[in-house]
């Protein structure tokens, strides 16, 4: 008894047996301690990392469901506006929407995983694509082997940027679904759910690494009207499925610094991937002009294109009779029937129009323009002609005469 | 005739609206004890009753007119009658309250210890308020305190 020790456990066993008596019989605290004992079981299921996590809170639940059984009534008078069982119950479905998640999350880690696994194959060999094309590229003197070549590599790179972001798209898609069906503010656990998910995925980068790609592809590769009509279209697609998962995004992470960087990091990005199919349509019309060695200042919208080609119009309108007919003539026609109508027109106004870089008011201002300058071209023509008619009738009138002033003489 | 029915047409529904409703019974009684810390002012609130009052008249009346109540616990409970009831720690006594024209008016107090109680607790009972300090327990009600 005299033991030290027996004495320290003695005087431990009855402070515990105090504490407890006091607690016991106090009904304040007895429905404090539940209401503790109630949130920190609802943070644990907030901060549950996994399905083993869903068990011991399972556990939780029932032991606080038994250790208050003798105490039910006191707490239905006092939890309003819920009761005993309802606070439970409460706990035992927000532990079930938990483990849902998980069960989810863990079904979709396992897709996930397979398209983590495509999406690396498809970057690895993109790099090597670009590379190729970029060396192909440089040469100087490209052979038919060369240029063949390079159109298989332009098609197969193509093709795996396709694949890639569909997959991409794909998962914003259903991370946009789920969020079109919380169309609310979310709750903790949401919020924490869908991060998990935007994790498992790598959202942020793929979507980073997909435009990245996608612009790369553009500045390495000559495209046709039909391609940049597809990359525009491709971008369009894409940005408004951004759009609606964008400030949705924002908002779920407006205390998270590094998730704002990462979004703010990507809208730049759309920004910048639009620019360059946008300035690579343009390069591609000018260098028509160019390539028929009409010069045109540089342009980079609808208006500034308007601009210079009317411009451009009234210059050779103002040039007619000082420059020579034949060159002036020569200029319309390669500009009117080679140029717009014969190329820009059919293959690049649509395109320009679709994606509204270029208004229909401004497609008519540079027709009617060169209507007006066919007019006066085909003015002048006239009147050379009508000029050599004239001299014609005029020496048929004299030649005329003189016959018949000799027949008379 | 005719003139009397007439006064007691009359007078009968006076009456009736003269007179008093009563609803009965009621149980006032709150489930749980409130505890409660004042304000620098002196002033605690109850949230779930949206109960507001000043106890530096209570801490007055127990410790003299220059005690302090700037962050002072108290315990508060109303029985099934309707009473309030208080103490806090270090109080030699429960007191007793009714409400009535915005205020709360001592009906009595309870003496329990001559020492001030350490850690006084209230609970709800059926026909009476517990008192539990330390070990011993009384019951309280409103015509008298009794140790059990």
């Amino acid at each position: 008894m005299k033991n030290p020790k027996y004495k320290l456990s003695n005087a431990i066993l009855f402070l515990l047996f105090f504490t407890n008596f006091l607690i016991a019989q106090s009904d304040f605290e007895k429905v404090e301690n539940f209401k503790n004992r109630y949130k920190q079981i609802e943070n644990s299921i907030k901060d549950a990392d996994g399905l083993d996590d869903c068990f011991s809170i399972e556990n939780e639940i029932i032991k606080l469901k038994g250790d208050f059984a003798g105490d039910i009534q006191l707490l239905d008078n006092s939890l309003y506006p819920l009761n005993f069982n309802s606070s439970i119950n409460n706990l035992v479905a927000a532990l079930e929407t938990r483990r849902g998640d998980f069960s989810q999350i863990s079904d979709l880690q396992e897709e996930v995983i397979g398209l983590k696994d495509r999406i690396t194959l498809l970057d690895r060999q993109n790099v090597t694509l670009l590379e190729k094309i970029k060396d192909l590229e440089d040469l100087h003197n490209k052979d038919a082997a060369a240029i063949q070549s390079l159109q298989r590599l332009t098609d197969q790179l193509r093709s795996n940027l396709r694949k890639k972001d569909e997959i991409v798209v794909g998962i914003i898609d259903s991370l946009l679904a789920e969020f079109v069906s919380h169309p609310f503010v979310l709750n903790d656990a949401e919020r924490l759910s869908f991060d998990k998910k935007i994790e498992y995925n790598n959202l942020f980068y793929n979507i980073d690494r997909t435009i990245s790609d996608n612009i790369e592809f553009i500045k390495v590769s000559q495209l046709r009207a039909d391609d940049l009509s597809d990359l525009k279209e491709k971008y369009n697609r894409f940005s408004k499925t951004w759009k609606q998962i964008g400030p949705k995004l924002t908002e779920m992470y407006l205390n998270r610094a590094d998730r704002t960087a990462s979004l703010e990091r990507i809208d730049a990005k759309f920004s910048q991937w639009n620019y360059e199919i946008n300035t690579q349509i343009w390069r591609n019309i000018n260098s028509l002009f160019k390539e028929k060695n009409i010069k045109l200042s540089a342009y980079e919208n609808g208006k500034e294109f308007t601009d210079r080609v009317t411009g451009f119009i009234e210059d050779e309108i103002k040039n007619i009779g000082i420059k020579k007919a034949a060159e002036s003539e020569n200029i319309y026609y390669t500009f009117s029937d080679t140029l717009w109508f014969g190329q820009i027109q059919p293959n690049w106004v649509p395109i320009l129009i679709e994606h509204k870089m270029l208004e229909e008011s401004q497609k008519d201002t540079i027709e009617s323009r060169i209507a007006n300058w066919k007019a006066q071209v085909i003015t002048e023509e006239l009147s050379v002609w009508v000029y050599i008619l004239g001299i014609v009738v005029l020496i048929i009138i004299v030649l005329g005469l003189s016959s018949i002033f000799r027949k008379k003489n | 005739m005719k003139k009397y029915f007439l006064i007691t047409a009359i007078i009968i529904p006076l009456f009736a609206a003269c007179s008093s409703l009563t609803l009965k019974p009621v149980n006032f009684g709150w489930p749980l004890e409130n505890v409660l810390k004042s304000d620098a002012s002196g002033i605690v609130e109850e949230q779930r009753h949206s109960l507001t009052f000043n106890v530096v008249p209570l801490f007055q009346a127990e410790f003299g007119d220059s005690a302090n109540a700037d962050s002072k616990e108290i315990r508060l409970i109303r029985n099934n009658e309707g009473y309030y009831f208080i103490t806090a720690m270090g109080f030699k006594n429960v007191y007793m309250f009714s409400a009535e024209n915005s205020s709360l008016n001592l009906e009595k107090s309870f003496f329990v210890i001559n020492e001030g109680m350490q850690n006084p607790v209230l609970n709800q009972r059926n026909t009476y308020i517990e008192l539990i300090e330390g070990e011993s327990i009384y019951e309280i009600t409103s015509k008298g305190i009794v140790k059990r």
